[in-house]
Protein backbone atom coordinates (compact mmCIF):
# COMPACT_ATOMS: atom_id res chain seq x y z
CA UNK A 1 0.00 0.00 0.00
CA UNK A 2 1.59 3.25 -0.99
CA UNK A 3 1.60 6.42 1.83
CA UNK A 4 0.55 9.73 0.22
CA UNK A 5 2.18 12.39 2.03
CA UNK A 6 -0.73 13.06 4.39
CA UNK A 7 -0.70 9.55 5.57
CA UNK A 8 2.51 9.68 6.45
CA UNK A 9 2.38 13.55 8.33
CA UNK A 10 -0.35 12.05 10.44
CA UNK A 11 1.03 8.84 11.39
CA UNK A 12 4.19 11.05 12.27
CA UNK A 13 2.29 13.45 14.41
CA UNK A 14 0.47 10.45 16.50
CA UNK A 15 4.09 8.99 16.78
CA UNK A 16 5.21 11.84 17.80
CA UNK A 17 2.20 12.23 20.39
CA UNK A 18 3.01 8.58 21.72
CA UNK A 19 6.31 8.79 22.00
CA UNK A 20 5.90 12.36 24.02
CA UNK A 21 3.83 10.09 26.37
CA UNK A 22 6.44 7.12 26.75
CA UNK A 23 9.01 10.02 27.71
CA UNK A 24 6.63 11.34 30.61
CA UNK A 25 5.32 8.09 32.10
CA UNK A 26 9.12 7.06 31.84
CA UNK A 27 9.95 10.34 34.42
CA UNK A 28 7.27 8.98 36.45
CA UNK A 29 9.19 5.95 37.15
CA UNK A 30 12.86 6.17 36.63
CA UNK A 31 13.31 8.63 39.50
CA UNK A 32 11.86 6.03 42.07
CA UNK A 33 13.74 3.07 40.48
CA UNK A 34 16.85 4.75 40.70
CA UNK A 35 16.84 5.78 44.35
CA UNK A 36 15.43 2.29 44.97
CA UNK A 37 18.98 1.14 43.27
CA UNK A 38 21.35 3.92 45.02
CA UNK A 39 19.93 2.48 48.27
CA UNK A 40 22.29 -0.66 48.31
CA UNK A 41 25.26 0.92 47.42
CA UNK A 42 28.06 0.15 49.33
CA UNK A 43 29.83 3.66 49.55
CA UNK A 44 28.84 6.14 52.18
CA UNK A 45 27.93 8.70 49.92
CA UNK A 46 25.56 8.99 46.78
CA UNK A 47 27.53 8.27 43.41
CA UNK A 48 26.13 6.91 40.28
CA UNK A 49 26.91 4.06 38.82
CA UNK A 50 26.79 1.88 42.38
CA UNK A 51 29.70 0.47 43.57
CA UNK A 52 28.03 -2.57 45.35
CA UNK A 53 25.38 -4.73 46.86
CA UNK A 54 24.36 -3.78 50.61
CA UNK A 55 21.36 -4.48 52.91
CA UNK A 56 23.22 -2.43 55.66
CA UNK A 57 21.59 0.83 54.99
CA UNK A 58 17.81 -0.82 56.26
CA UNK A 59 19.78 -2.13 58.82
CA UNK A 60 20.55 1.44 59.62
CA UNK A 61 17.51 3.29 59.11
CA UNK A 62 16.02 0.65 61.84
CA UNK A 63 19.07 1.52 64.48
CA UNK A 64 17.93 4.99 64.41
CA UNK A 65 16.16 6.20 67.57
CA UNK A 66 15.70 9.68 65.77
CA UNK A 67 14.09 7.66 62.66
CA UNK A 68 11.92 4.86 64.12
CA UNK A 69 10.81 7.43 66.58
CA UNK A 70 9.15 9.90 63.66
CA UNK A 71 8.09 6.65 61.64
CA UNK A 72 5.88 5.65 65.00
CA UNK A 73 4.74 9.69 65.53
CA UNK A 74 3.87 9.18 61.80
CA UNK A 75 1.94 5.94 61.89
CA UNK A 76 -0.26 7.52 65.06
CA UNK A 77 -0.38 10.62 63.40
CA UNK A 78 -1.73 8.59 60.11
CA UNK A 79 -4.02 6.61 62.83
CA UNK A 80 -5.56 8.99 64.52
CA UNK A 81 -6.04 10.70 61.05
CA UNK A 82 -8.19 8.04 59.75
CA UNK A 83 -10.10 7.23 62.46
CA UNK A 84 -11.23 10.97 62.58
CA UNK A 85 -12.23 11.17 58.88
CA UNK A 86 -14.65 7.70 59.47
CA UNK A 87 -16.21 9.18 62.18
CA UNK A 88 -17.20 12.34 61.10
CA UNK A 89 -16.78 11.89 56.89
CA UNK A 90 -18.82 8.69 56.73
CA UNK A 91 -21.99 10.14 58.63
CA UNK A 92 -21.37 13.08 56.73
CA UNK A 93 -21.15 11.70 53.35
CA UNK A 94 -24.91 9.95 54.30
CA UNK A 95 -26.09 13.30 54.76
CA UNK A 96 -24.92 14.48 51.58
CA UNK A 97 -26.53 11.77 49.68
CA UNK A 98 -29.41 11.06 51.36
CA UNK A 99 -30.39 14.23 53.05
CA UNK A 100 -33.35 15.98 51.77
CA UNK A 101 -33.01 19.20 53.62
CA UNK A 102 -32.07 22.49 52.25
CA UNK A 103 -28.46 22.79 51.32
CA UNK A 104 -27.25 19.37 51.14
CA UNK A 105 -25.47 20.62 47.69
CA UNK A 106 -24.22 23.50 49.98
CA UNK A 107 -22.98 20.87 52.56
CA UNK A 108 -21.08 19.22 49.96
CA UNK A 109 -19.41 22.04 48.80
CA UNK A 110 -18.73 23.29 52.28
CA UNK A 111 -16.70 19.98 53.05
CA UNK A 112 -14.53 20.15 50.23
CA UNK A 113 -13.41 23.77 50.54
CA UNK A 114 -10.85 23.20 53.47
CA UNK A 115 -8.98 20.85 50.60
CA UNK A 116 -9.07 23.19 48.21
CA UNK A 117 -6.93 25.66 50.28
CA UNK A 118 -3.57 25.34 49.89
CA UNK A 119 -1.87 23.50 52.72
CA UNK A 120 1.00 25.77 53.87
CA UNK A 121 -2.02 28.55 54.11
CA UNK A 122 -4.20 26.25 56.38
CA UNK A 123 -1.31 25.12 58.26
CA UNK A 124 -0.20 28.79 59.16
CA UNK A 125 -4.18 29.39 59.63
CA UNK A 126 -4.62 26.11 62.52
CA UNK A 127 -1.02 27.74 64.25
CA UNK A 128 -2.10 30.84 64.20
CA UNK A 129 -5.54 30.55 66.04
CA UNK A 130 -3.98 28.03 68.18
CA UNK A 131 -1.40 30.70 69.09
CA UNK A 132 -4.53 33.15 69.84
CA UNK A 133 -5.83 30.36 72.18
CA UNK A 134 -2.54 29.48 74.12
CA UNK A 135 -2.38 25.71 72.43
CA UNK A 136 0.51 25.68 71.00
CA UNK A 137 1.89 22.81 68.19
CA UNK A 138 1.48 19.16 69.15
CA UNK A 139 0.46 15.80 67.48
CA UNK A 140 -2.79 16.57 68.38
CA UNK A 141 -3.06 20.14 66.76
CA UNK A 142 -1.61 18.24 63.56
CA UNK A 143 -3.95 15.60 63.82
CA UNK A 144 -6.57 17.30 63.45
CA UNK A 145 -5.89 19.93 61.38
CA UNK A 146 -4.87 17.13 58.73
CA UNK A 147 -8.13 15.58 59.37
CA UNK A 148 -9.83 18.73 58.73
CA UNK A 149 -7.50 19.26 55.45
CA UNK A 150 -7.63 14.90 54.07
CA UNK A 151 -11.99 15.03 55.19
CA UNK A 152 -12.76 15.84 51.66
CA UNK A 153 -10.91 12.22 50.38
CA UNK A 154 -13.35 10.34 52.56
CA UNK A 155 -16.46 12.72 52.06
CA UNK A 156 -16.05 11.72 47.94
CA UNK A 157 -15.14 8.52 47.74
CA UNK A 158 -17.72 6.92 49.97
CA UNK A 159 -20.27 10.08 48.13
CA UNK A 160 -19.51 8.39 45.00
CA UNK A 161 -19.93 4.63 46.71
CA UNK A 162 -23.10 5.41 48.05
CA UNK A 163 -24.66 7.56 44.75
CA UNK A 164 -24.36 3.96 43.02
CA UNK A 165 -25.95 1.73 45.79
CA UNK A 166 -29.28 0.71 44.90
CA UNK A 167 -32.13 2.61 47.62
CA UNK A 168 -34.04 -0.66 47.04
CA UNK A 169 -32.08 -3.04 49.28
CA UNK A 170 -32.51 -0.44 52.35
CA UNK A 171 -36.13 -0.30 51.26
CA UNK A 172 -36.44 -4.28 51.44
CA UNK A 173 -34.50 -4.05 54.54
CA UNK A 174 -36.75 -1.99 56.02
CA UNK A 175 -39.72 -3.32 54.55
CA UNK A 176 -38.88 -6.95 56.68
CA UNK A 177 -39.21 -5.04 59.81
CA UNK A 178 -35.33 -4.29 60.28
CA UNK A 179 -34.73 -0.96 62.31
CA UNK A 180 -32.98 1.47 60.45
CA UNK A 181 -29.70 1.32 62.86
CA UNK A 182 -30.17 -2.49 61.87
CA UNK A 183 -30.66 -1.50 57.84
CA UNK A 184 -27.22 0.60 58.57
CA UNK A 185 -25.21 -2.08 60.23
CA UNK A 186 -26.22 -5.25 58.56
CA UNK A 187 -26.94 -3.43 54.87
CA UNK A 188 -25.51 0.10 53.74
CA UNK A 189 -22.42 -0.09 56.06
CA UNK A 190 -20.82 -3.57 54.94
CA UNK A 191 -21.66 -1.75 50.91
CA UNK A 192 -19.73 1.55 52.10
CA UNK A 193 -16.74 -0.45 53.39
CA UNK A 194 -14.47 -0.90 49.93
CA UNK A 195 -14.89 2.71 49.83
CA UNK A 196 -14.04 3.31 53.71
CA UNK A 197 -11.45 1.57 52.58
CA UNK A 198 -9.72 3.25 50.15
CA UNK A 199 -10.62 6.72 51.90
CA UNK A 200 -8.69 5.39 54.90
CA UNK A 201 -6.00 4.09 52.58
CA UNK A 202 -5.83 7.93 51.00
CA UNK A 203 -6.18 9.74 54.72
CA UNK A 204 -3.56 7.47 56.39
CA UNK A 205 -0.86 8.36 54.05
CA UNK A 206 -1.89 12.41 54.27
CA UNK A 207 -1.24 11.75 57.45
CA UNK A 208 1.96 9.76 57.39
CA UNK A 209 3.56 12.09 54.44
CA UNK A 210 2.12 15.47 54.96
CA UNK A 211 4.93 18.05 55.29
CA UNK A 212 2.79 21.32 54.02
CA UNK A 213 0.31 21.07 57.36
CA UNK A 214 2.76 19.67 59.25
CA UNK A 215 5.58 21.74 59.55
CA UNK A 216 3.36 24.38 61.44
CA UNK A 217 1.22 22.05 63.36
CA UNK A 218 3.69 19.33 64.70
CA UNK A 219 4.53 18.78 68.59
CA UNK A 220 7.93 19.71 68.74
CA UNK A 221 8.94 16.57 70.88
CA UNK A 222 6.62 14.91 68.35
CA UNK A 223 8.47 15.20 65.57
CA UNK A 224 7.16 13.47 62.71
CA UNK A 225 8.65 11.49 60.02
CA UNK A 226 8.68 14.35 57.19
CA UNK A 227 10.26 16.55 59.17
CA UNK A 228 13.04 14.38 59.83
CA UNK A 229 13.03 13.56 56.32
CA UNK A 230 13.48 17.20 55.10
CA UNK A 231 16.34 18.05 57.69
CA UNK A 232 18.34 14.86 57.16
CA UNK A 233 17.70 15.16 53.09
CA UNK A 234 19.02 18.68 53.47
CA UNK A 235 22.20 17.86 55.41
CA UNK A 236 22.97 14.23 54.76
CA UNK A 237 24.47 12.63 51.55
CA UNK A 238 24.42 8.73 52.34
CA UNK A 239 22.43 6.35 50.73
CA UNK A 240 21.16 6.06 54.32
CA UNK A 241 18.63 8.95 53.07
CA UNK A 242 17.31 6.45 49.86
CA UNK A 243 16.92 3.32 51.90
CA UNK A 244 14.32 5.38 54.12
CA UNK A 245 12.81 6.73 50.61
CA UNK A 246 12.96 3.14 49.41
CA UNK A 247 10.76 1.98 52.32
CA UNK A 248 8.73 4.96 51.95
CA UNK A 249 8.26 3.94 48.28
CA UNK A 250 7.33 0.38 49.63
CA UNK A 251 4.68 1.79 51.56
CA UNK A 252 3.49 3.91 48.41
CA UNK A 253 2.86 0.48 47.04
CA UNK A 254 1.41 -1.45 49.16
CA UNK A 255 -1.42 1.54 49.39
CA UNK A 256 -1.77 1.31 45.99
CA UNK A 257 -2.44 -2.75 45.99
CA UNK A 258 -5.06 -1.77 48.37
CA UNK A 259 -6.55 0.86 46.56
CA UNK A 260 -6.86 -1.57 43.74
CA UNK A 261 -8.34 -4.18 45.62
CA UNK A 262 -10.90 -2.24 47.45
CA UNK A 263 -12.25 0.32 44.69
CA UNK A 264 -10.23 -0.54 41.48
CA UNK A 265 -7.57 2.27 40.73
CA UNK A 266 -9.87 3.42 37.83
CA UNK A 267 -12.39 4.96 40.51
CA UNK A 268 -9.88 7.29 41.77
CA UNK A 269 -10.87 9.81 39.75
CA UNK A 270 -14.46 10.21 41.86
CA UNK B 1 -47.64 9.83 66.19
CA UNK B 2 -46.55 10.81 69.32
CA UNK B 3 -46.58 7.14 70.87
CA UNK B 4 -43.00 6.45 70.30
CA UNK B 5 -41.09 7.93 73.12
CA UNK B 6 -38.38 10.89 72.53
CA UNK B 7 -35.37 9.26 72.34
CA UNK B 8 -36.29 6.59 69.63
CA UNK B 9 -37.74 9.12 67.72
CA UNK B 10 -34.24 10.83 67.64
CA UNK B 11 -32.47 7.56 66.96
CA UNK B 12 -34.55 7.11 63.89
CA UNK B 13 -34.08 11.32 62.61
CA UNK B 14 -30.36 10.81 63.45
CA UNK B 15 -30.04 7.21 61.46
CA UNK B 16 -33.32 8.40 58.69
CA UNK B 17 -30.35 10.10 56.86
CA UNK B 18 -32.53 12.28 55.47
CA UNK B 19 -31.81 14.95 57.87
CA UNK B 20 -28.70 16.90 58.39
CA UNK B 21 -27.75 15.67 62.03
CA UNK B 22 -25.04 13.25 60.49
CA UNK B 23 -23.27 15.82 58.81
CA UNK B 24 -23.13 18.03 62.20
CA UNK B 25 -20.08 16.94 64.00
CA UNK B 26 -17.93 17.37 60.31
CA UNK B 27 -19.52 21.25 60.25
CA UNK B 28 -18.55 21.85 63.77
CA UNK B 29 -14.78 20.35 63.54
CA UNK B 30 -14.46 22.25 59.86
CA UNK B 31 -15.90 25.67 61.00
CA UNK B 32 -13.75 25.74 64.01
CA UNK B 33 -10.50 24.12 62.71
CA UNK B 34 -10.47 25.34 58.90
CA UNK B 35 -13.10 28.06 58.68
CA UNK B 36 -12.13 30.22 61.70
CA UNK B 37 -8.30 30.29 61.55
CA UNK B 38 -9.27 31.57 57.98
CA UNK B 39 -10.72 34.16 59.69
CA UNK B 40 -7.90 34.71 62.27
CA UNK B 41 -5.49 34.59 59.71
CA UNK B 42 -6.96 37.19 57.65
CA UNK B 43 -7.74 39.66 61.25
CA UNK B 44 -3.61 38.99 61.63
CA UNK B 45 -2.82 40.39 58.00
CA UNK B 46 -4.27 43.02 58.79
CA UNK B 47 -2.96 43.95 62.23
CA UNK B 48 -0.06 44.05 64.65
CA UNK B 49 0.51 41.50 67.16
CA UNK B 50 2.88 41.20 69.95
CA UNK B 51 4.18 37.20 70.10
CA UNK B 52 5.38 35.98 73.14
CA UNK B 53 6.44 32.13 73.75
CA UNK B 54 4.56 30.80 71.12
CA UNK B 55 0.94 32.92 72.23
CA UNK B 56 -0.25 35.97 70.89
CA UNK B 57 -0.27 38.13 73.91
CA UNK B 58 -1.61 41.19 71.98
CA UNK B 59 -3.79 41.95 68.24
CA UNK B 60 -4.08 45.82 67.20
CA UNK B 61 -5.83 46.63 63.97
CA UNK B 62 -2.98 47.91 61.47
CA UNK B 63 -2.00 48.03 58.20
CA UNK B 64 1.46 48.55 58.44
CA UNK B 65 2.83 45.40 57.87
CA UNK B 66 0.26 44.84 54.53
CA UNK B 67 1.84 48.32 53.23
CA UNK B 68 5.30 47.14 53.79
CA UNK B 69 4.72 44.22 52.42
CA UNK B 70 2.99 45.39 49.49
CA UNK B 71 5.81 48.06 48.76
CA UNK B 72 8.79 45.51 49.58
CA UNK B 73 11.02 45.29 45.82
CA UNK B 74 12.03 41.37 47.52
CA UNK B 75 7.84 40.95 47.74
CA UNK B 76 7.60 41.92 44.27
CA UNK B 77 10.74 39.60 42.93
CA UNK B 78 9.22 36.27 45.15
CA UNK B 79 6.00 36.78 43.96
CA UNK B 80 6.43 37.09 40.48
CA UNK B 81 9.24 33.91 40.42
CA UNK B 82 6.47 32.19 42.21
CA UNK B 83 4.15 32.58 39.68
CA UNK B 84 6.16 32.56 36.49
CA UNK B 85 7.32 29.12 38.34
CA UNK B 86 4.17 27.61 38.65
CA UNK B 87 2.80 29.12 35.11
CA UNK B 88 6.04 27.53 33.68
CA UNK B 89 5.53 24.04 35.79
CA UNK B 90 1.33 24.30 34.31
CA UNK B 91 2.37 24.29 30.90
CA UNK B 92 5.05 21.35 31.09
CA UNK B 93 2.57 19.53 32.77
CA UNK B 94 -0.28 20.20 29.92
CA UNK B 95 2.54 19.10 27.48
CA UNK B 96 3.23 15.82 29.29
CA UNK B 97 0.26 15.27 30.60
CA UNK B 98 -1.86 15.38 27.47
CA UNK B 99 -0.06 12.69 25.76
CA UNK B 100 -0.21 10.24 28.41
CA UNK B 101 -3.84 10.49 28.48
CA UNK B 102 -4.14 10.12 24.71
CA UNK B 103 -1.99 7.14 25.01
CA UNK B 104 -4.41 6.14 27.44
CA UNK B 105 -7.35 6.84 24.92
CA UNK B 106 -6.29 4.55 22.19
CA UNK B 107 -4.26 2.29 24.30
CA UNK B 108 -5.49 -1.23 25.37
CA UNK B 109 -6.56 -2.48 28.89
CA UNK B 110 -3.31 -3.20 29.32
CA UNK B 111 -1.71 0.43 28.83
CA UNK B 112 -4.79 1.26 30.70
CA UNK B 113 -3.45 -0.16 33.52
CA UNK B 114 0.03 0.44 33.10
CA UNK B 115 -0.89 4.66 33.14
CA UNK B 116 -3.22 4.22 36.02
CA UNK B 117 -0.59 2.50 38.26
CA UNK B 118 2.37 4.76 37.14
CA UNK B 119 0.32 8.11 38.16
CA UNK B 120 -1.52 7.28 41.22
CA UNK B 121 1.95 5.58 42.84
CA UNK B 122 3.83 8.76 43.02
CA UNK B 123 0.72 10.76 44.25
CA UNK B 124 0.42 8.31 47.21
CA UNK B 125 4.66 8.49 47.65
CA UNK B 126 6.27 11.15 49.84
CA UNK B 127 6.96 14.76 48.28
CA UNK B 128 10.20 14.88 50.18
CA UNK B 129 11.10 11.23 48.91
CA UNK B 130 10.42 11.80 45.01
CA UNK B 131 12.14 15.58 45.20
CA UNK B 132 15.10 13.71 47.32
CA UNK B 133 15.15 11.38 43.89
CA UNK B 134 15.95 14.20 42.00
CA UNK B 135 19.06 15.09 44.11
CA UNK B 136 20.51 11.73 43.16
CA UNK B 137 19.56 12.33 39.44
CA UNK B 138 20.86 15.62 39.36
CA UNK B 139 23.80 15.98 42.10
CA UNK B 140 27.50 16.73 41.19
CA UNK B 141 27.74 12.93 41.17
CA UNK B 142 24.45 12.19 40.25
CA UNK B 143 23.04 9.85 37.56
CA UNK B 144 22.82 12.44 34.95
CA UNK B 145 26.93 13.88 35.16
CA UNK B 146 27.67 10.16 35.93
CA UNK B 147 26.43 9.06 32.47
CA UNK B 148 27.85 12.07 30.95
CA UNK B 149 31.22 11.60 32.24
CA UNK B 150 31.37 7.38 31.59
CA UNK B 151 30.66 8.78 28.00
CA UNK B 152 33.41 10.89 27.73
CA UNK B 153 31.00 14.09 26.86
CA UNK B 154 31.86 16.29 29.79
CA UNK B 155 34.97 16.15 31.84
CA UNK B 156 33.64 17.94 35.48
CA UNK B 157 30.32 17.75 36.60
CA UNK B 158 27.79 19.93 35.17
CA UNK B 159 26.09 21.82 38.10
CA UNK B 160 22.15 21.70 37.56
CA UNK B 161 21.42 21.26 41.31
CA UNK B 162 20.69 24.28 42.94
CA UNK B 163 20.16 26.15 39.80
CA UNK B 164 16.22 27.39 38.52
CA UNK B 165 16.48 24.55 35.89
CA UNK B 166 16.93 21.80 38.73
CA UNK B 167 13.34 23.31 39.82
CA UNK B 168 11.59 23.30 37.27
CA UNK B 169 12.50 19.53 36.08
CA UNK B 170 11.55 18.95 39.69
CA UNK B 171 8.19 20.99 39.79
CA UNK B 172 7.36 19.22 36.62
CA UNK B 173 8.02 15.60 37.53
CA UNK B 174 6.46 15.86 40.54
CA UNK B 175 2.72 17.51 39.57
CA UNK B 176 2.43 15.61 36.16
CA UNK B 177 0.33 12.72 37.98
CA UNK B 178 -2.17 15.57 39.45
CA UNK B 179 -2.61 16.60 35.84
CA UNK B 180 -3.16 13.46 34.40
CA UNK B 181 -5.37 12.07 36.56
CA UNK B 182 -8.77 14.92 35.67
CA UNK B 183 -7.38 14.25 31.91
CA UNK B 184 -7.66 10.48 31.88
CA UNK B 185 -11.16 11.16 33.97
CA UNK B 186 -12.72 12.72 30.97
CA UNK B 187 -10.94 10.20 28.33
CA UNK B 188 -12.39 6.88 30.72
CA UNK B 189 -15.86 8.76 29.59
CA UNK B 190 -14.91 9.94 25.90
CA UNK B 191 -17.59 7.93 23.31
CA UNK B 192 -15.24 6.49 21.30
CA UNK B 193 -17.70 6.33 18.80
CA UNK B 194 -17.06 9.86 18.14
CA UNK B 195 -13.83 9.43 16.49
CA UNK B 196 -15.06 6.60 14.42
CA UNK B 197 -17.40 9.01 13.14
CA UNK B 198 -14.92 11.35 12.87
CA UNK B 199 -12.59 8.63 11.10
CA UNK B 200 -15.81 8.07 8.61
CA UNK B 201 -16.40 11.34 7.85
CA UNK B 202 -12.47 11.72 6.54
CA UNK B 203 -10.40 13.20 9.05
CA UNK B 204 -7.15 12.09 9.54
CA UNK B 205 -5.85 10.69 13.20
CA UNK B 206 -4.66 14.11 14.04
CA UNK B 207 -7.40 15.76 12.49
CA UNK B 208 -10.24 13.80 14.78
CA UNK B 209 -7.74 14.48 18.22
CA UNK B 210 -8.04 18.57 16.95
CA UNK B 211 -11.23 18.64 16.27
CA UNK B 212 -13.02 16.52 18.07
CA UNK B 213 -10.72 14.97 21.50
CA UNK B 214 -8.93 18.30 22.49
CA UNK B 215 -12.50 19.94 22.57
CA UNK B 216 -14.17 17.63 24.62
CA UNK B 217 -11.06 17.57 27.36
CA UNK B 218 -11.01 21.30 28.14
CA UNK B 219 -12.95 20.29 31.19
CA UNK B 220 -10.19 18.15 32.50
CA UNK B 221 -7.38 20.69 31.26
CA UNK B 222 -8.72 23.39 33.55
CA UNK B 223 -9.34 21.15 36.31
CA UNK B 224 -5.79 19.58 36.23
CA UNK B 225 -4.05 23.55 35.22
CA UNK B 226 -5.50 24.57 38.48
CA UNK B 227 -4.74 21.55 40.54
CA UNK B 228 -1.14 22.17 39.56
CA UNK B 229 -0.85 25.88 39.29
CA UNK B 230 -2.55 25.55 43.22
CA UNK B 231 -0.01 22.98 44.05
CA UNK B 232 3.15 24.42 42.60
CA UNK B 233 2.29 28.21 43.32
CA UNK B 234 2.67 26.42 46.78
CA UNK B 235 4.77 24.18 47.69
CA UNK B 236 7.92 24.83 49.64
CA UNK B 237 9.83 21.22 49.02
CA UNK B 238 11.01 21.18 45.76
CA UNK B 239 12.46 24.90 46.16
CA UNK B 240 13.99 24.54 49.38
CA UNK B 241 15.38 20.78 48.32
CA UNK B 242 16.47 21.61 44.50
CA UNK B 243 16.67 25.49 44.82
CA UNK B 244 19.82 25.30 47.16
CA UNK B 245 18.26 26.76 50.17
CA UNK B 246 18.41 30.44 47.66
CA UNK B 247 16.15 29.73 46.27
CA UNK B 248 13.18 32.10 47.52
CA UNK B 249 9.65 31.27 46.29
CA UNK B 250 6.12 32.91 48.18
CA UNK B 251 5.86 29.31 50.40
CA UNK B 252 9.70 29.17 51.11
CA UNK B 253 9.26 32.78 52.63
CA UNK B 254 6.01 31.91 54.40
CA UNK B 255 8.01 29.00 56.04
CA UNK B 256 11.09 31.22 56.95
CA UNK B 257 8.83 34.00 58.82
CA UNK B 258 6.75 31.69 60.07
CA UNK B 259 9.00 29.21 62.01
CA UNK B 260 12.74 30.54 61.60
CA UNK B 261 12.42 34.39 61.99
CA UNK B 262 9.35 33.97 64.19
CA UNK B 263 7.59 37.22 62.40
CA UNK B 264 4.41 35.96 62.34
CA UNK B 265 3.49 39.72 61.28
CA UNK B 266 4.84 39.40 57.95
CA UNK B 267 4.17 35.64 57.49
CA UNK B 268 0.40 36.21 57.88
CA UNK B 269 0.67 38.89 55.37
CA UNK B 270 2.81 36.83 52.99
CA UNK B 271 0.30 33.89 53.55
CA UNK B 272 -2.97 36.63 52.94
CA UNK B 273 -1.17 37.85 49.89
CA UNK B 274 -0.20 33.93 48.37
CA UNK B 275 -4.36 32.88 49.14
CA UNK B 276 -5.00 36.22 47.12
CA UNK B 277 -3.07 35.73 44.07
CA UNK B 278 -3.82 32.07 43.83
CA UNK B 279 -7.48 32.99 43.74
CA UNK B 280 -7.08 35.49 41.00
CA UNK B 281 -4.74 33.12 38.83
CA UNK B 282 -7.70 30.76 39.40
CA UNK B 283 -10.75 32.70 38.40
CA UNK B 284 -8.39 33.34 35.17
CA UNK B 285 -7.83 29.72 34.71
CA UNK B 286 -11.77 28.84 35.43
CA UNK B 287 -12.41 31.75 33.23
CA UNK B 288 -10.39 30.61 30.04
CA UNK B 289 -11.81 27.51 30.31
CA UNK B 290 -15.00 29.10 30.44
CA UNK B 291 -14.13 30.84 26.80
CA UNK B 292 -12.62 27.08 25.05
CA UNK B 293 -15.85 25.63 26.66
CA UNK B 294 -17.51 27.98 24.36
CA UNK B 295 -15.36 27.57 21.30
CA UNK B 296 -15.55 23.55 22.00
CA UNK B 297 -19.74 24.44 21.33
CA UNK B 298 -19.02 26.19 18.29
CA UNK B 299 -17.18 23.43 17.03
CA UNK B 300 -19.60 21.18 17.76
CA UNK B 301 -22.16 23.08 15.86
Amino acid sequence: MRLDRAEIMDRLGVGVIVALAIFALALLLLPAVIVVVMSFDTRGYISFPPAGFTLDWYRKVFEQPVLTTAMWTSIKVGLYVTAICILLGVPTALACVRGDFRGATALSVFVLVPHMVPGIVLGVAVLFSGALLGIGPSIWLQSIALSCYVMAVMVRTVMARLQKLDPLLEQASANLGASRWQTFRTITFPLLLPAIMAGAVFTFIEGFDNLSVTIFTHGYRDRPLPIELLAIVQNTNSPLVAAVSSVQILLAMLALAAISLTIGLDRVNE
Amino acid sequence: MNSKPLHIRLFDEVFSGTGIWPAVPAIIVLTVVAVIPFGVLLSLGFSDIVVSRGVIVSQELSLRHLATALADPLYHTTFQRSITLALTTTFFCTLLGFPVAYLFLIGGPWVRRIILVLTIAPILTSGIVRTYAWIVILGGRGVVNGVLMDLGLISAPLRIINTPWAVVIGMVQIHLPIMILPLIAVMSRHDRRLDEASANLGASRLGTLRHVILPLSVPGLGTGASLVFTLSYTTFVVPQLLGGGNYLNAATMIYEQVVYSLEWSKGAVTAMILMATCLIVLALFAWMTHLATGWTRVAQR
